[in-house]
């Protein structure tokens, strides 16, 4: 027998190209979810795709004209350079308060993982319980905080003598960012504290014993190994910030709007649905688009996890 | 001086003593087993010399160096996990590459150093793998890699050829025993498995309830146990009670002892224990008893003899086919065949008595 028999066969791929899709199907993995995608075929698919066809047809006085398919309005939106503008502001500020929020959400959901008993109730009380009010009383919260001269921000500061006088903070894209990344936090912290709470504390005991510092150890073991939780985190705050229209609405002023804030005003106050309907359009293949991205990036940097058993 | 010391440490859990005041010292390039039951804290030993617990007391000395205060990452003693802790998200040669990467080795001598060690663990295709990718053995052999590859000066052992087949257990065992003569590693394993204690050891520290009950050569403790528990742990003895009065263990065999008058236990290896057929008239003395059960294991034969202790007593005679054997039934003598291997210890309140 050569030696070469006695290889092992080289690794396998970690990701079989092809069939890959069936494969859960396959397994009876899926099945399970058939409720819940039905329901979701149902309550959710069906009425989002209407909306969105109203966007491709002509109405007149709330009917359909049948068989009036048309691209028209879809295509004045994309060369309006104002829609452009709009989905660039929904997006900067989407980027920017998620990444606010990974940088304030990883430290705690961190910090969670060494609390014992009742600290660690009390703190995952404090994470939840924005979740547990509504955001439109917490938006209206930050316009008496944020707001103009007996805004409590700026009476606070000038009462400390940090400022003479007071910051314009609400009616720009601040109050906006702070807004959104407040009260989405909790969307960040939630998947991070699983996976960091849960963590092998033995792999950062092994990177130590093999020399490594705390830092180097947290950089290069914790970190990685919550790839996928940063990364879900990432895609469902970017998702609900980039389509968010209330705080953009509340916060940045009357003057302020994004994709979002016109699909509102377009459907809700100036009633034209077709135009609502195309923006919405852009709104949510955008948001997909990038929440795909995200979702991939993650996976692509977690290859490892692949292999799990 | 030795190169690494404990001395007299001490750790609880809450209200659970783990250790109490081990002593145990190591000699430069030589391999110390710690042998005992689950649960006696032979990890928690190891996990403080390592760094990862501070002890209640006692001291932790590298080389004249008290190193109990020093960070685990700056401690230079190289950990083998007993459930491996390999990096998930690294590959095997990465999970190697490690500690070299960590102290900023040159890409070159990483790799070169990562290729040996991964051929010495017979690994050297799995490099691109992952853990997960591995069976349980071939991940205990990443992590003996990734641990030796840094050459550390002392490495701690926690089971490390557990979940080796007995064929690559062996030659793991005599790699391992090569490598660390070669590089002059001072090392301690742990191990559930007696045997691999007596061939891979210099010393041994039978532990019981987070106290080292023994520790010395392989053959003095078990040519010489010191208390029955060890005796017990290292082969098998029978431990049979009685008394010491005027320098002699008061049984048929009145082997002398320096034991002082007053309860005591005989502790004599099966195979120092010789089974003759009763005959009246006998006059050597021994302990008639009924044989209740016989195994013959080809070159030898194993009796329990029941002499109305509470245990029965073990005996293991040569065996030959032309040469009769007592069966279950027969009446017989066990007698001791050598006084001097027999041991006389003191009886402890508490003291294991099997
Ligand atoms: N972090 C801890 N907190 C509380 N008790 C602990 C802790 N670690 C270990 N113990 C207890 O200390 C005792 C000794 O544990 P240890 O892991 O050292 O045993 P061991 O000798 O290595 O056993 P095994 O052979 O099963 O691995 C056990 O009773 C265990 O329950
Ligand atoms: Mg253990």
């Amino acid at each position: 027998m050569s030696t070469e028999a006695l290889r092992p066969p080289p690794s396998r791929p970690l990701s079989p190209r092809r069939g890959a899709w069936m494969r859960p199907l396959v397994g009876g993995g899926l099945w399970p979810a058939v409720p819940a995608v039905a329901y979701l075929l149902v309550f959710m698919v069906l009425p989002i795709g209407t909306l969105l066809l109203f966007g491709f047809v002509t109405i007149e006085r709330g009917r359909i004209v049948g068989d009036s398919f048309t691209l028209e309005p879809m295509l004045r939106a994309l060369s309006d350079p104002l829609v452009w503008r709009l989905m660039w502001r929904s997006f900067w500020v989407a980027a920017a308060s998620t990444v606010l929020c990974l940088l304030l959400a990883y430290p705690v959901a961190f910090a969670y993982g060494s609390l014992r008993g009742v600290w660690r109730t009390l703190l995952l009380v404090a994470i939840v319980s924005p979740l547990l009010t509504s955001a439109l009383v917490r938006t209206y919260a930050w316009l008496v905080i944020l707001g103009g001269r007996r805004g409590i921000l700026n009476q606070s500061l000038i009462w400390l003598g940090v400022i003479d006088e007071p910051l314009r903070i609400l009616n720009t894209d601040w109050a906006v960012l702070i807004g959104m990344t407040q009260i989405h936090l909790p969307f960040m912290i939630l998947p991070l504290l699983a996976v960091l709470s849960e963590r092998d504390r033995r792999l950062e005991e092994a990177s130590l014993n093999l020399g490594a510092s705390r830092t180097a150890t947290f950089f290069k073991v914790i970190v990685p190994m919550s790839i996928p939780a940063i990364f879900a985190g990432l895609a469902l705050v970017f998702a609900v910030s980039y389509t968010n229209f209330i705080i953009p609405q509340l916060l940045g002023g009357g003057n302020y709007s994004t994709l979002a804030v016109q699909v509102y005003e377009q459907t809700i106050v100036v009633l034209d649905w077709t135009r609502g309907a195309v923006l919405a359009t852009l709104l949510l293949s955008t948001c997909f688009l990038f929440v795909l991205a995200i979702v991939s990036l993650g996976s692509r940097l977690s290859r490892w996890n692949e292999v799990r058993r | 001086m030795s190169h690494l010391v404990i001395d007299n440490v001490s750790k609880s859990f809450g209200e659970l003593p783990v250790l109490r005041g081990c002593s145990l010292s190591v000699e430069k390039g030589s391999v110390l087993t710690l042998l005992g039951p689950s649960g006696c804290g032979k990890t928690t030993l190891l996990r403080t010399i390592a760094g990862f617990i501070t002890p209640d007391a006692g001291r932790i000395v590298v080389q004249g160096n008290d190193i109990s205060d020093m960070p685990p990452n700056r401690r230079e003693v190289g950990y083998v996990f007993q459930n491996y802790a390999l990096f998930p998200h690294l590959t095997i040669a990465a999970n190697v590459a490690y500690g070299l990467k960590v102290r900023r080795t040159s890409r070159a001598e990483v790799a070169r150093r990562v290729e040996d060690a991964l051929r010495l663990v017979d690994l050297s295709t799995f490099a691109d793998r992952y853990p997960a990718q591995l069976s349980g053995g071939q991940q205990q052999r990443v992590a003996i890699a990734r641990s030796l590859v840094l050459e550390p000066s002392v490495l701690l052992l926690d089971e490390p050829f557990n979940a080796l087949d007995a064929r690559l257990r062996l030659t793991m065992q005599i790699e391992l025993r090569k490598l660390i003569q070669r590089v002059g590693i001072t090392s301690i394993f742990v191990t559930h498995d007696q045997m691999e204690a007596m061939t891979l050891s210099d010393t041994v520290a039978v532990m019981h309830k987070g106290v080292v009950e023994q520790f010395g050569s392989p053959l003095d403790i078990y040519d010489r146990p010191r208390t029955a528990y060890v005796a017990n742990f290292i082969g098998r003895a029978n431990v049979i009670p009685g008394e010491v009065a005027n320098g002699h263990f008061d049984d048929p065999a009145r082997i002398a002892t320096q034991a002082p008058a007053g309860p005591a236990v005989l502790v004599v290896r099966p195979e120092n224990v010789t089974v003759e057929p009763a005959t009246a008239g006998d006059a050597a003395p021994g302990w008639p008893g009924t044989v209740t059960f016989t195994t013959a294991l080809g070159p030898t034969v194993e009796y329990e003899i029941d002499c109305g202790w509470p245990e029965p007593l073990r005996a293991i005679a040569p065996r030959s086919p032309g040469r009769p054997q007592a069966g279950p039934g027969d009446r017989v003598v066990a007698r001791i065949a050598d006084p001097a291997a027999a041991v006389v210890l003191r009886r402890q309140d508490g003291a294991h008595v099997h």
